[in-house]
């Protein structure tokens, strides 16, 4: 009787020790949490799971999106095993590199994405991840106000005498296609409640102000498109320029001409989104990724019938759109390497990349494969458009410290733009920690 | 009598010195030699010793500094925030609890909310657009502060913290005001202590310790406050709001300054130990005092 229940103890504990074992079989996904990209990827993966093999199965896990860079970059060089494939991002494939294996992504990804999009996943001439979601930034308005507004010879009087008070110059309103930043800006002003009682809306835009490195991101079209940039030539820190200071000083006049709400300081995406939805806001600088819910009447009733979408405003030196890819790659210390690249090879079809854009995710597509969702998708068809005329990376933004340099701009900028410092020093600030950064 | 000869005494004590040892003094060590390294996320298990630097870096660094300022003023109001009106809800619900002891579960609810899940919380509840205070103050006045710009964000942050942890404090005054004999309060009645007198010249100093260490409890968690804050403004406009923990934090993993984040947090414990045996040298001098 005790070797009978010590051999059923036995084969138990077995049991239990392989059980895990089983369930590891899988590959686990580490993914960008909390938006668009979470839902696509959810809906994709239930797909490919419908007809992978059993040991093939994908698990997803997410973090939460606060400090996500700094918990992978932990569990990484810790060489965690508890995920297959994780995230991956333009501006961390340098930081992340050591901890992950090249992949062959097969001959057919550059059909579906095209040759440049691939490269926004590549370190040192070697592929590192399927690019899922190209992020740029749309400048979302209303149409409906901005119709109002070029239809009225008395709003329009009233626009110019605005713009002659906050902005130095009179001015006259433009379609939004033909914006310039000073046009952008006086509209804001325009349609803000506290400056001009007629406005049908509370404030004139909405910025991502908040200590945060994603918003910086958002903010550096506006200096760039003045031919901004974070070094010259001979490597030379040159963010104390004419760009950077406009930029800066327009962003402050806004927020301290109230035509922005004053919590913008603790902004980010979600805030942003709730504003612009909430039908009190005329125009936001947003991620394209916001295009689908804010065009879309089910999801934002009040405001998705007369959401208009263009590029970000022109500068001296022309449009200039920011961009940066996520993706999927393969940790180096995966325990299911084979069934980690089978999925990711699936990930890199034509088929899987129009599953994902069908179910809100934003990949950066071919012309001819894009076509095939434009009326579900117009986003994407504007995502490759801008990408392509107006994209720009800053000298400097895919090193191995690109993310501390930003979160070192969040911190100068935010000082700035709150009150708590000059523009000299934010930006004496900000120059001597980059030069610590990119040139260690 | 003694119970055990100073061998046994030994044996005895060995298990909890081997276990200070391990779980304490092993990672103590690591970061003290870290704290004198050049080291990153690579080099973790072989830091190059450099010094000083970091110990340097720490203590010009000017947000180090405002991170200090912050987290004491922090500490320091919310403590005293929420163990005064946790004193006067202890002694305002007494009676009360006293018949319906039930009552207790519901006020203890905001201690079981984790502090991420609060900060994400008043996110939502505070929102111009989408939070429910800011609509209703719109609605009856046709305005609402900004409760999270630069002004307003330390005023919102401590009414949301002492929100959340005066059911603690409550909760250890309740205890106390409770456990006070009634022949204490019988006999200074017959003395004609009574209301305010009876408050502070009987329970109150029957209660003075629990109040010290409420007090004290409450300075430690609001001073290393991390979570919530971080949650509702990240680290606030142009480091505002960064706390110590999360100046540490932001040092460790953003700008993978590992010897500068320990540097500081070797400082950040020397400083409480400064402050720790200040306290119980005061206490030690008012004891010999009362003698």
């Amino acid at each position: 009787m005790i070797k009978k229940t010590t051999i059923v103890a036995f084969a138990g504990l077995l049991a239990g020790t392989a059980l895990p074992g089983i369930a590891n079989a899988t590959v686990t996904v580490l993914g960008w949490p909390g938006g668009s990209e979470e839902a696509a990827l959810r809906a994709a993966t239930d797909v490919y799971n419908e007809t992978a093999r059993e040991d093939d199965k994908v698990e997803l896990i997410f973090f939460s999106r606060d400090g996500f860079f700094d918990k992978l970059q932990a569990d990484l060089a810790a060489g965690s095993d508890a995920f297959d494939i994780n995230l991956i991002a333009t501006y961390s494939i340098g930081r992340y590199a050591p901890y992950m294996e090249p992949i062959d992504l097969g001959d057919d990804a550059e059909t579906v994405f095209g040759k440049a999009v691939l490269e926004t996943m590549q370190y040192e001439g070697r592929q590192y991840g399927v690019p899922t979601d190209l992020s740029l930034h749309f400048m979302y308005y209303r149409t409906d106000l901005l119709d109002a507004l070029l239809g009225d010879e008395d709003a329009r009087a009233e626009y110019s005498k605005i713009a002659e008070e906050y902005l130095g110059k009179p001015m006259a309103p433009k379609p939004a296609d033909e914006w310039t930043w000073d046009d952008w800006a006086a509209t804001a002003l325009y349609f803000t409640k506290s400056i001009n009682r007629a406005s049908p809306v509370r404030y004139g835009t909405v910025l991502q102000m908040k200590n945060l490195l994603f918003n910086m991101m958002v903010f550096q079209s506006l200096p760039r498109s003045d031919g901004a940039d974070w070094r010259d030539a001979e490597g030379n820190i040159t963010i104390d320029s004419e760009g950077y200071r406009k930029g800066l000083a327009l962003y402050k006049t806004l927020y301290d001409a109230g035509a922005t709400p004053k919590d913008s300081l603790s902004y980010e995406y979600a805030e942003t989104n709730a504003a612009f939805a909430a039908g009190q806001v005329a125009t936001a600088l947003q991620w394209n990724a916001a295009a689908g819910e804010l065009t879309d009447p089910e999801k934002t009733p009040a405001v998705a019938e007369v959401t208009g979408v263009v590029a970000p405003p022109a500068g001296p030196n022309g449009r200039a759109d920011h961009i940066h890819g996520l993706g999927l790659g393969l940790n180096k210390n995966a325990k299911n390497k084979e069934g980690a690249l089978r999925f990711l090879q699936w990930l890199a079809t034509e088929d899987a990349a129009l599953l994902y854009a069908e179910n809100g995710g934003s990949p950066a597509l071919m012309p001819d494969v894009v076509a095939k969702i434009a009326d579900d998708r117009p986003d994407l068809v504007d995502l490759g458009n801008f990408a392509s005329r107006y994209g720009y990376v800053m000298d400097g933004g895919t090193s191995a410290n690109a993310l501390s340099i930003y979160e070192v701009q969040a911190r100068e900028f935010t000082g700035y733009w709150s009150g708590q410092q000059s523009l000299d020093e934010a930006l004496a600030n900000t120059e001597a920690e980059m030069r610590d950064l990119l040139n260690p | 009598m003694q119970l055990v000869n100073r061998g046994e005494g030994r044996l005895f004590l060995s298990p909890l010195v081997i276990f200070l040892l391990l779980f304490l003094g092993f990672p103590a060590i690591v970061n003290l030699v870290y704290s004198i390294s050049t080291v990153t996320f690579e080099t973790l298990r072989a830091p190059e010793l450099s010094g000083y630097g970091n110990y340097l870096d720490v203590l010009s660094d000017r947000y180090f500094w405002q991170a200090s300022w912050f987290s004491l003023r922090f500490g320091i109001i919310t403590a005293l925030a929420e163990c005064l009106i946790g004193l006067f809800l202890a002694i305002f619900l007494n009676p009360l609890l006293g018949k319906r002891p039930y009552l207790m579960a519901p006020l203890m609810l905001p201690l079981m909310v984790a502090p991420a899940m609060v900060g994400l919380m008043y996110r939502l509840v505070l929102h111009e657009f989408a939070g429910p205070v800011p609509y209703y103050l719109w609605m009856w006045f046709g305005d609402s502060p900004a409760f999270l710009d630069a002004d307003n964000a330390f005023r919102t942050l401590v009414v949301i913290e002492t929100l959340q942890w005066t059911p603690f404090a409550f909760l250890l005054f309740h205890t106390a005001y409770s456990a006070i004999p009634s022949d204490v309060r019988e006999a200074a009645a017959l003395d004609g202590a009574r209301g305010w007198t009876l408050l502070t010249k009987i329970e109150l100093p029957l209660i003075k310790p629990t109040l010290i260490i409420a007090f004290f409890i409450r300075f430690i968690d609001g001073f290393r406050v991390f979570d919530n804050i971080y949650a509702l403004t990240g680290a606030g406009a142009g480091g505002s709001t960064t706390s110590l923990s999360i100046y540490i934090y932001q040092a460790f993993f953003k700008q993978g300054a590992i010897g500068k984040a320990v540097a500081a947090s070797v400082v950040l414990f020397i400083a409480s130990l400064v402050v720790l045996y200040a306290l119980t040298a005061l206490g030690s001098r008012r004891k010999e005092k009362t003698r």
